[in-house]
This record gives C-alpha cells, sequence and structure tokens, in this order.
C-alpha cells in the first residue's frame, strides 16, 4: 500500500518560524485547526453532503441512490428514474459528495444544448457548485466543471483537448441516445478518460434489449460479457422471464431505477381526461376527400396529411401545397387539387375552439403541445384572437430565449404552446395543466411531456386533456394508446419492458406501417386491436412479477 | 440548534481575529463590516482593488449579512450552514494562511527567570483512498528536549493562553532535536499508526480492483490493436480508482515554548 508523505514539511517550518509574516496568532491557529475539522470527513459511509444542503428537502429514494450509487456502484452507474423523479437532483447530490470528499475535482457535464445552462443554474443555486458553460474559446484544461453538449465537445480542437484531460466525473444526460455503438457520439464517449460516470436516462431501453448493452459497456466494459454471447442469452424475443429476471438482476448492480409508484410523488395524481371533439360538417368533408388521395398517392402521404388536418388547416395546407408544387402535373394532382382548395376555405379548427372554452374556463397556466409548428403559429393567433397570452417554445430556440420564454410563462402568460422538440428538458412545475392538442405516436414522448409538469416539486394534481377527434385516425391512435394499453396509468418503464420483450423497436413506427400496409380503415382497426391486446397480455405477467 | 450556534461562534472569532468589528449582532444576524485587507481576500473584486490602488484613493470596504439562524433564511443575507459557500472560503482562507507559528505560553512572574520547553507541534490530515475516502485528523506535539510524543495535543492546549512575544522574566530553552529531525520522527509514529489501523477497506478496495480486471480481459479480444489499446486505458483508469493508497498532509504546525508546569501536564 502506497503511503504519500508529505516530508518537506520540516523544512519549510524551520524557515518560517523567523518570518514574522507567516506567524499566525494562537487563535488563527486554532481556528485553521478547527476548520480542517469541520471540513474533513471522518469515515467512508454515509452521505456528507445532505449536512452541507440542508435546504433542500431530497426525496428517501433520492437519497437512497445517491448513496447507492456511492458506496454499491462504486460511481459508475445508469440512473434511469421515470421521468419528473429528480435525476438531476440525485446526480448533483453524487457531485457533491465527490467534491466535499475531495475524490472528485475535474468534471465534465454533457447534455443535450438545451439543458446547458439549466445545468448550470441548478449546480449553483440547488449545491452551490460552480460550474461553467464554454462559448467561444472554451478553456478545456482550467475550468474544473464544464456543463456542455457533446455536439460541441466532438467537435475539434475540444474533440482531441477533451480527450486529453483524465476527467474524475463524467455524467452524461439524456444518455438514452448513445444506444448505437457505431456513432460517433458513442465512440467519442466510450474513448473519454474518467474515472466515475452517471448515465441519466428515463429509457434505458428504448428500443432494444441491446441499448441496455451498449451503457453498461460505456460503464463497465465486460460486465454483461461480449456482444455476441449477451444477444445469445437474451436477444431473443420469447418472453423467457427467467433469464430476464437473471438479467433484471445483473443490471440492478449497475443502475437505478425509481418508479413513480415506489416514491412519495405518487401523492400528486395525473388525471387524464380524453377530450372526444367532431369535425365541423365542412371539415368532415375535407377529411373524407383524404380518402381519395389513398389511390393515387403513396400511403404516408395520406397518413400525414390526415394527421395534420386533425391538427390545424395550416399544417395540412403547408403539406399539400409543397406536394403539388413538387408533382406539378395537374393530372395526377387532381385530389390534391381539391384537398387544398377545401383546406382553404375551412373555418376555425373544432380543437382550437374547445381548447380555448377550456383555457377561459380557469386562470390557471396551460402547456400545450403539439407536433406541428404551424399548428403552433395557428394557435397563438387563435389564443390571441380571444385575448389570451401566450408564449411559444420550441427545441430550435437558442438558450436564452428558452430562458426568457419559460420566465414570461410563470410571469405573464397564461399559456405556453410548445411543439415536440420541446419536450426534454424544461421543468414547469409550477404549470399543472396540459393539453395534448395532438398525441404523438410514440408513446415514450408522451410521458417526456408529462414530464414537464408531473415532476419533482408539483405539489398540486396534474390535470391531463387529450385531444382526439371522433372518426379519424386519431381515433384509433387514442383507443390504442389510451384504452387498451392503458398507457396513462401505467408506468412508462413497464411499457418499454412490455415492448422489448415483444422485440417492438418503435412503437409510433409500428403504427405507422400498420395503416400504410392496410388497405381499409376495417383493417387496420383490427391490427391495431390485435397489436393492443398483445401489448396488454404481456404486461399482466410482467406486473404480477414485479409486485 | 447546536450546529449553528458553533457556527456563529466560529464566525465571530473568525472576523475578530481579522479585525473586522461586528456591527451588528442579533438573534443569529451578523452584520460584519470588512477592512480593506478581508474584502480583498475574500470579496472576489480584484479589479476594484487594483484600481483603488492605481489611483491612490481610499478603498470602500463592504459589508457582510451573515445569517445563522436558520428561521430567518427568508431574509436579506447568506444563510450560514456547513456547506455555505461563505464558510468554506473561511475555511480555505484560514488554511492556507495558518500553515505556521511560533507561540509563547503566556506567564506572569514577577522575579524569577524560568525557562520555557520547545514543542514541536504538527496538525495533519491523513486520507484513506480505498473504494471510498475517509480523513482522520491528527494531531501530534513532539517535546524538543526529550523526545517524548504527545498524541492528540490541541485538545489539550485548547485551554492555555499562548502569545506571539514571549513574556517577561521567562527564556526559550533551546531545542535539542532540530525541528526537521523532529518532524521526521512525527511522520515515522503517523507511519506506524496508519501501518497497524485495520486494513479490511484495503483488502475490500483490491477485491474490487481484481474481480473488475477479470472482467475486462474477459471482455475484450486482445488480437486487435485498438481494443487492446482501449483496455490497457481502462486497466490503468482501473489501478487509479482501486488502488488502495493513503496521503498525509500537513495542516498547520508550529514551535511552541511552554512552561516546565504545562509539558508536565501534557505528559502526564
Amino acid at each position: 500500500m502506497d503511503i504519500l508523505l508529505d516530508e518537506n514539511y520540516g523544512e519549510e517550518l524551520l524557515q518560517q518560524t523567523v518570518n514574522p509574516d507567516a506567524i499566525s496568532s494562537w487563535n488563527q491557529f486554532k481556528l485553521a485547526y478547527q476548520a480542517a475539522k469541520a471540513s474533513s470527513v471522518p469515515a467512508f459511509e454515509g452521505l456528507v453532503a445532505l449536512n452541507h444542503l440542508p435546504h433542500i428537502d431530497f426525496l428517501p429514494h433520492q437519497k437512497e441512490a445517491a448513496e447507492e450509487i456511492i458506496h454499491q456502484m462504486q460511481g459508475r452507474a445508469i440512473l434511469a428514474d421515470e421521468v419528473g423523479l429528480g435525476k438531476t437532483i440525485e446526480a448533483g447530490l453524487v457531485l457533491k459528495e465527490y467534491l466535499i470528499r475531495g475524490m472528485v475535482n475535474k468534471v465534465l457535464i454533457l447534455t443535450p444544448a438545451s439543458l446547458v445552462n439549466q445545468w448550470v443554474i441548478e449546480l449553483h443555486e440547488k449545491f452551490f457548485i460552480q460550474a461553467y458553460a464554454p462559448k467561444k474559446n472554451p478553456a478545456w484544461k482550467e475550468a474544473d466543471i464544464m456543463v456542455t453538449s457533446i455536439d460541441m465537445a466532438k467537435k475539434e480542437p475540444h474533440q482531441s483537448e477533451i480527450l486529453s484531460i483524465p476527467y474524475d466525473l463524467i455524467i452524461i444526460d439524456e444518455a438514452h441516445k448513445l444506444k448505437n455503438p457505431a456513432t460517433k457520439n458513442y465512440q467519442f464517449v466510450k474513448a473519454l478518460q474518467k474515472k466515475y460516470c452517471l448515465l441519466l436516462t428515463a429509457t434505458p431501453i428504448q428500443n432494444r434489449i441491446t441499448d441496455i448493452f451498449n451503457l453498461v459497456s460505456i460503464l463497465k466494459p465486460g460486465y454483461l460479457g461480449d456482444l455476441t454471447s449477451f444477444k445469445k442469452e437474451y436477444g431473443k424475443k420469447t418472453g423467457n422471464i427467467d433469464s430476464n429476471l437473471n438479467l433484471k438482476k445483473l443490471i440492478s448492480k449497475v443502475m437505478i431505477r425509481n418508479r413513480r409508484q415506489d416514491t412519495g410523488l405518487a401523492d400528486t395524481k395525473r388525471m387524464v381526461t380524453t377530450e372526444w371533439i367532431e369535425f365541423s360538417e365542412e371539415e368532415q368533408k375535407v377529411y373524407q376527400m383524404l380518402e381519395s388521395i389513398k389511390g393515387t398517392h403513396p400511403s404516408f402521404t395520406y397518413l400525414t396529411l390526415a394527421k395534420e388536418l386533425c391538427s390545424s388547416r395550416e399544417a395540412c395546407y403547408l403539406s399539400s401545397k409543397q406536394m403539388y408544387d413538387k408533382l406539378g402535373d395537374p393530372e395526377a394532382t387532381g385530389p390534391l387539387h381539391d384537398l387544398i382548395s377545401g383546406v382553404e376555405q375551412l373555418p376555425q379548427h373544432a380543437k382550437a375552439k374547445r381548447m380555448v372554452e377550456l383555457i377561459q374556463q380557469t386562470d390557471e397556466k396551460f402547456i400545450v403541445f403539439t407536433e406541428y409548428r404551424a399548428s403552433q403559429y395557428y394557435l397563438q393567433w387563435y389564443l390571441q384572437q380571444h385575448g389570451i397570452s401566450s408564449v411559444p417554445f420550441r427545441g430550435g430556440f437558442k438558450r436564452g430565449k428558452k430562458d426568457w420564454m419559460k420566465q414570461l410563462f410563470r410571469d405573464h402568460a397564461q399559456v405556453m404552446i410548445a411543439t415536440e422538440a420541446a419536450g426534454e428538458g424544461i421543468n414547469l412545475q409550477f404549470c399543472r395543466n396540459m393539453i395534448n392538442y395532438d398525441l404523438p405516436w410514440n408513446p415514450m414522448r408522451l410521458e417526456q411531456r408529462i414530464g414537464r409538469i408531473h415532476r419533482f416539486g408539483q405539489d398540486k394534481n396534474v390535470q391531463i386533456y387529450n385531444f382526439a377527434i371522433k372518426d379519424t385516425i386519431e381515433e384509433h391512435i387514442l383507443n390504442l394508446l389510451y384504452d387498451k394499453i392503458k398507457l396513462f396509468e401505467n408506468a412508462i418503464g413497464e411499457l418499454d419492458h412490455i415492448l422489448e420483450e415483444l422485440d417492438i423497436r418503435d412503437l409510433g413506427k409500428e403504427i405507422e406501417s400498420i395503416y400504410s400496409e392496410s388497405s381499409s380503415y376495417g383493417e387496420a382497426k383490427i391490427k391495431l386491436n390485435n397489436l393492443a391486446s398483445v401489448i396488454s397480455s404481456h404486461s399482466e405477467p410482467y406486473r404480477r412479477s414485479s409486485s | 440548534m447546536k450546529e449553528a450556534a458553533a457556527h456563529e461562534q466560529f464566525i465571530r472569532s473568525f472576523f475578530y481575529e481579522y479585525e473586522c468589528p461586528i456591527v451588528s449582532d442579533e438573534n443569529g444576524r451578523l452584520v460584519v463590516q470588512l477592512t480593506d485587507k478581508m474584502d480583498e481576500a475574500l470579496m472576489n473584486r480584484p479589479f476594484y482593488w487594483h484600481y483603488i490602488k492605481k489611483m491612490g484613493r481610499q478603498g470602500d470596504p463592504m459589508s457582510l449579512t451573515l445569517i445563522t439562524n436558520p428561521e430567518l433564511t427568508e431574509e436579506k443575507g447568506e444563510y450560514i450552514h456547513s456547506g455555505s459557500p461563505r464558510l468554506r472560503q473561511l475555511y480555505r482562507y484560514l488554511l492556507e494562511n495558518c500553515r505556521y507559528t511560533k507561540l509563547y505560553e503566556a506567564v506572569q512572574r514577577f522575579n524569577q527567570q524560568s525557562p520555557l520547553v520547545p514543542w514541536l507541534i504538527v496538525n495533519i490530515r491523513v486520507s484513506y483512498y480505498g473504494k471510498q475516502k475517509k480523513d482522520e485528523i491528527l494531531s501530534i506535539g513532539l517535546n524538543l528536549i526529550h523526545g517524548t510524543m504527545v498524541s492528540p495535543i490541541m485538545e489539550k492546549l485548547e485551554k492555555y493562553q499562548l502569545e506571539t512575544t514571549i513574556s517577561d522574566y521567562t527564556f526559550p530553552m533551546t531545542p535539542l532535536i532540530r525541528i526537521p529531525s523532529g518532524y521526521q520522527r512525527i511522520l515515522s509514529f503517523i507511519h506506524d499508526h496508519i501501518e497497524s489501523t485495520d486494513r479490511t477497506w484495503a483488502n475490500k478496495a483490491l477485491e474490487t480492483l481484481e474481480e473488475e480486471e477479470q472482467l475486462l480481459h474477459a471482455f475484450f479480444q486482445k488480437d486487435d490493436d485498438e481494443e487492446r489499446e482501449f483496455m490497457e486505458k481502462e486497466l490503468e483508469g482501473l489501478k487509479g480508482r482501486f488502488t488502495p493508497r493513503v496521503t498525509v498532509d500537513v495542516l498547520n504546525g508550529g514551535l511552541f515554548y511552554l512552561t516546565q508546569e504545562t509539558t508536565n501536564e501534557l505528559i502526564k
């Protein structure tokens, strides 16, 4: 065992005793001794950081997570709590503990660009940790704690400099984006020099079981064997529970996954209401016209336009106009042409009207999610017509603008209208109403949306309105996601496992292909029902085994 | 709250020691007027002070409002608790600036000349790095006349009055043991102390190291150059994380001249 002694102090002291400037008074000397005692950590066990952060009420599962990561997992872990349970808080606590213990100095935090500022602010305000978000010419070597995006970090000359630094701790937020080992991002992360490493994701297995293998290989190469044997053992799509339980056990040693139902957060409930809306007669007519497009255009054209028409005239008009302009030939574009002129004459959208009615019933804040930029513009205009203040939000905004919009929403506006890309990372606990103006086809994204308001810090019950138009494609989707799979009641993590057992890689794509491969509504409906019943039948044994 | 009271006491002593008057002090809320020197040391505004000095002007040092009473945390001011940045900063300042001392026990004698016995006092932090890390604070005194060692010593000295100047009618005895060799004796004492402590933590770390190394070897194909290079790097990293080691750092120390009575008291 190495013992590293400070050999020179004796000589130093000898010289300094004749230097009056270096001599401290007895009281100063005693205070310094007291300071040293107060800032040292006398035990291997426990979390000292808790005493240092008396202003934060950590939830029990958060303390346990940090303790387990440090003491059982040796600082290398996947932190996979469900959305809104405070993964950032847990990671901050781990970081703080290591800093206090003096085990970590050099830290790199990689997050999506939109979350960089939020990390810096949270670390500073909650944890008293000074972190830097590099702008131009970042001083990677000088600053101890850096928060940046992978996109920036992997650019030259940053990449080579970063790879040359021996980091003590690396934290990667939204780590599910690293599931593919062939990507540059994955290679980059794998090449980082690190002592400790936290991977944060709400969906550790997004599509395939090998996702988890790839994540674990960043933390602990070899822990799950090599890829070939892993695939052989677990990659089959049969629901071999025994071998999966075995895997579950293995993974539980490198992964922490708290579920909402196991934590105090279950106290605030999600109340989900489906708002069935009927198209006006005119709208219904235009929707019928879409049917005729089926014959002359590829099925995804129909799907796209149908989805868009259910959202807003604007969204549908934009795409159909684009298609029309591209095709040009008046012969082939006959139905498209009719559609466009039909869309042009539509009155205000039925859903938009319903949205305004809902919002006008109360003074409370609402966040409205739509999939389309065109609908976002339209809704903002429409709200304004009714004297309701709103702010837009989308992924493409610059950091500063995002913070600004969030602040405007908190302090002034009643409504925030967000597009999909806004789903990750912003925290809006001060708002408890959400309107899913149109539903994403991938349920993971829905969970991300809800997580914006139903998260750590929310003290009221959360009200979610799902809009769907009767007798349209939306009805099928909502039936499938909501009624059959009971998506909203069940933790998303469960669905995770089920889909992965069934080898369904992307539920959204699955549904899309059902539609495009079916020749009629009836056929699509039957197929969707089949899919739903397969999924729910798989959830039964899973629920039994986990309870 | 005990902790709050301790922090308050610490802050009072600190600013008293560094000659910053406490302007108001009630109910766990202290307002401290900083001196130029402490403003420069604590307030992180080097440009201001650079400018003031260059212009030959009188600086305007700031005041600090420090709150130790947890019930007042809503008020304006800095809330002081174990982890608060300000407290940490004061700790750091002390540890950087109070590394050395030379002190004489204060005595009131009027006629008889009395000798003061030289002691080397060293406060040390021993850090144990295994899978986790812990610190141990040692405080060791070595009599520089006959080599007796006392540990821990700071707690015993607490109550004595010590000055940077020597009292009348007293005289310091010349050490028989030089400070550097006295220090070496203390180091070898610490070395023995470390060797004799429980090694479970170190063995556990070594076990983990071995397990992890085996995993790596099983994972990588050694015939691939790139893979092998990566594995070597990972192995290196594992050694850094799990090889048990101990560091010994001096916090502060000094030459202390103590009366024969006190010396006897300490050795007893």
